[in-house]
């Protein structure tokens, strides 16, 4: 197989590389015209994420190939050599099929199992197709990428659960209101964690969002931000009974939000649920009020035990996944044998008809007396006389690239046949 | 006979739907009581083909025998459960549906042989009505008690806050409490006109509304309680655990009532 594939990552590369390297989508439809200049190479996708940096190519000669694409991507960035060599990681053939394989199905990401990579390298596939530089191997490959992610996807849990605290939240009220549409929040202390909450929350259409502060500018603010309401912070119990969810991050010393209050406000909600999510060190809200009936409390660190539950989950997914991908690879290679075996039956059929073609031009004087007739059954003889000679070693050529990994046969008639 | 085959069939799918529902649980996966969902309608479907079969062979709707009763019983549970799968996504439910219709069944299949003939008094529509109202009513309770106990059990995972897996396999708390109401919402007035059928036929056959039967009485009790939950639900606006827990309450009464007074009363219910 003559696949190269040669990239970064941002387990191999810092920040300050992988941003120089990046390619926007246009630069990298202007560099795949460039990458088939080099005369090695003759197909290539290249995907350009903020994470990684990717060219895969089928080459005709591997070492020479990894030079030149080495150089191309040098030429990216005007950045040092040595250094760059450092992040550089090459694969060739079936490691690069794995390697591929592992990034589709992000298993390589940096939060395994989030689901953007995929549509980046289909996006990346496009714009090669669309480039015209693919061809019957990477077609193929690709293809065989997308559905290994799908599999993964669908046959393990890798991607089934919140692996951060203000996901986690969201997913935990789905679980209570079933559907968060028309829900209003509240948020007691605008801080950067209520604010990623409340957007997460607002693309799950939540309904209003009533935003109290001690220092009601900032609360005005990130009203303006979220297409909230900005509340007096005094005000917040009277407010209490209209919303569901609640998000404390004030840095108030002590419990600002206390069992009485809660459970004021539980009466005048006629008992629906309310769902309280404290993310303040030190807390905001009375430990306490989640003992009301109707009424979910979750801190800070309740959260992020979900959270380190569900990467826990995450990594016993991720072996499954591996298997997974393990066999993919072995059905990827069955299939690229069985191309592998084409051109030793494409050169030996040559060979043969090459002497046949030989033979005759030799005998051409005592064959010119013949009748035109005569002569089409000789020429017809001869062709049926190498076919039969050659069903057999070409049936056994085939099967064995269906069955084995490595390949004997091919190289035996490679030998002594001197293709 | 065709319909005593198919109800055969239909209890050995509902069993197997129960079973991959119980996959779905031990496995913590969603995917398979998808597959159960999909079981159970098979399941139903086949079950209802054994229904007009016999109805076809009898002549008259089948609802006299303890077998048809329980029959139909599971049949209401399994087309109620199923219907509401449509507007709330609860699959996992199922997991507590699907077992109670196949111990029904069980029970059915095992009353099979039983007397089919009913006496001569106990024929008529306003019978027929009264056994499928009531049953119908009953068995809408009967679901609501499966998303009773499964709001209850959610409630505590959320706040136990350890299980993450087994709350995100759980329909969320809303989707259940929202069919217990339906259930009650809808079964309440059906189980209402099941017994004003039944004590018309009484005043028809024995001249007066009310026997002072045990039945009657433990049934009236019931019917009191859910009516009071109904209120409670509508009127004052109880929800969640308060109203999971009265309504699985109010279940468990009703049938430890009926088979306590089943076992040791005299009643004119005494054919099933």
């Amino acid at each position: 197989m003559q696949l190269v594939l040669i990239g970064m990552n941002h387990k191999t590369a810092p920040l300050e590389i992988r941003e120089r390297l990046q390619l926007s989508s246009g630069d990298v439809e202007r560099a795949l015209p460039e990458l088939m200049r080099l005369t090695e190479i003759r197909e290539a996708i290249c995907l350009s994420t903020c994470n990684r940096v990717e060219v895969i190519s089928r080459v005709t000669d591997g070492e020479q190939a990894v030079a030149g694409l080495k150089s191309f991507i040098y030429g990216q960035g005007n950045l040092d050599i040595a250094e760059l060599e450092r992040c550089l990681y090459v694969y060739r053939d079936l490691e690069a099929v794995r390697h591929l394989f592992r990034v589709t199905s992000s298993l390589d990401s940096m939060v395994m199992g989030e689901p953007q990579i995929l549509g980046q390298m289909k996006e990346a596939y496009r714009t090669a197709v669309d480039q015209r530089t693919t061809g019957v191997l990477l077609n193929r490959l690709s293809h065989h990428a997308f559905l290994v992610a799908k599999r993964v996807r669908t046959e393990t849990g890798i991607a089934g659960n919140a692996v951060s605290v203000s996901y986690a939240a969201v997913e935990l009220a789905k679980k209570i209101f079933g559907n968060l549409k028309g829900k209003s929040v509240l948020l007691i202390g605008a801080g950067e964690m209520s604010e990623l909450a409340a957007r997460h929350l607002l693309r799950q259409g939540v309904g209003r969002i009533l935003i109290a502060n001690r220092t009601y500018v900032r609360a005005e603010e990130m009203a303006a931000l979220l297409q909230g309401t900005p509340v007096a912070f005094d005000r917040f119990p009277e407010v209490l009974p209209e919303v569901d969810i609640v998000i404390a991050s004030t840095g108030a010393p002590g419990y600002i939000l206390t069992k009485d209050m809660v459970a004021t406000a539980l009466r005048r909600k006629r008992d629906r649920q309310l769902f309280l999510i404290d993310i303040a060190v030190p807390r905001d809200i009375d430990p306490a009020a989640g003992e009301i009936e109707n009424v979910y409390l979750y801190n800070i660190d309740h959260l992020q035990d979900v959270v380190d539950a569900n990467r826990e989950v995450r990594k016993t997914e991720a072996t499954k996944a591996e298997e997974i991908i393990a066999e993919e690879v072995t059905a990827f290679e069955k299939w690229f044998n069985t191309l592998a075996v084409v051109p030793t039956i494409v050169a030996l059929r040559g060979k043969m008809e090459g002497i046949v073609r030989g033979e005759m031009e030799r005998s051409t004087r005592w064959l010119g007396g013949l009748e035109t007739e005569e002569r089409l059954r000789i020429e017809g003889l001869a062709a049926s006389i190498v076919n039969k000679i050659l069903h057999d070693p070409i049936t056994g050529l085939k099967e064995e690239s269906r069955e084995k990994d490595e390949l004997p046969y091919v190289a035996a008639v490679r030998r002594l046949f001197k293709l | 006979m065709m319909g005593i085959v198919l109800f055969k069939v239909a209890l050995v799918v509902y069993l197997a739907s129960a079973v991959v529902y119980g996959g779905s649980l031990w496995g913590r996966r969603v995917m398979p009581a998808r597959f159960a969902t999909g079981l159970m309608f098979a399941a139903l479907v086949i079950h209802t083909a054994s229904f007009l079969s016999r109805w076809l062979a009898e002549g008259m709707i089948p609802a006299i025998s303890l077998y048809d009763v329980l029959s139909f019983f599971a049949w209401v549970m399994a087309a109620s459960y199923l219907l509401m799968q449509l507007r709330t996504k609860t699959r996992v439910l199922g997991a507590f549906v699907a077992p109670v219709i196949s111990v029904i069944m069980v029970i059915a299949s095992v009353e099979l042989g039983g007397r089919v003939g009913a006496s001569a008094i106990l024929k008529g529509y306003l019978v027929t009505a009264h056994v499928m109202l009531s049953i119908t009513g009953e068995a809408l309770f009967a679901v609501a008690s499966c998303a009773g106990i499964m709001y209850l059990l959610q409630d505590n995972l959320i706040r136990q806050k350890k299980e993450g897996s087994l709350i995100r396999l759980f329909p969320s708390l809303r989707d259940l409490d929202r069919i217990n109401y339906l259930c009650l919402f809808w079964g309440f007035p059906l189980l209402t006109l099941g017994i004003l059928a039944g004590s018309f036929w009484a005043r028809i056959v024995w001249g007066s509304h009310w026997q002072w039967d045990s039945k009657q009485v433990w049934t009236l009790l019931a019917w009191g309680l859910y009516a009071f939950l109904l209120h409670q639900r509508i009127v004052i606006g109880w929800q969640g655990r308060k109203a999971a827990r009265w309504s699985l309450m109010v279940f468990t009464a009703l049938a430890v009532l009926l088979i306590v007074g089943k076992l040791f009363f005299q009643t004119a219910h005494d054919f099933m």
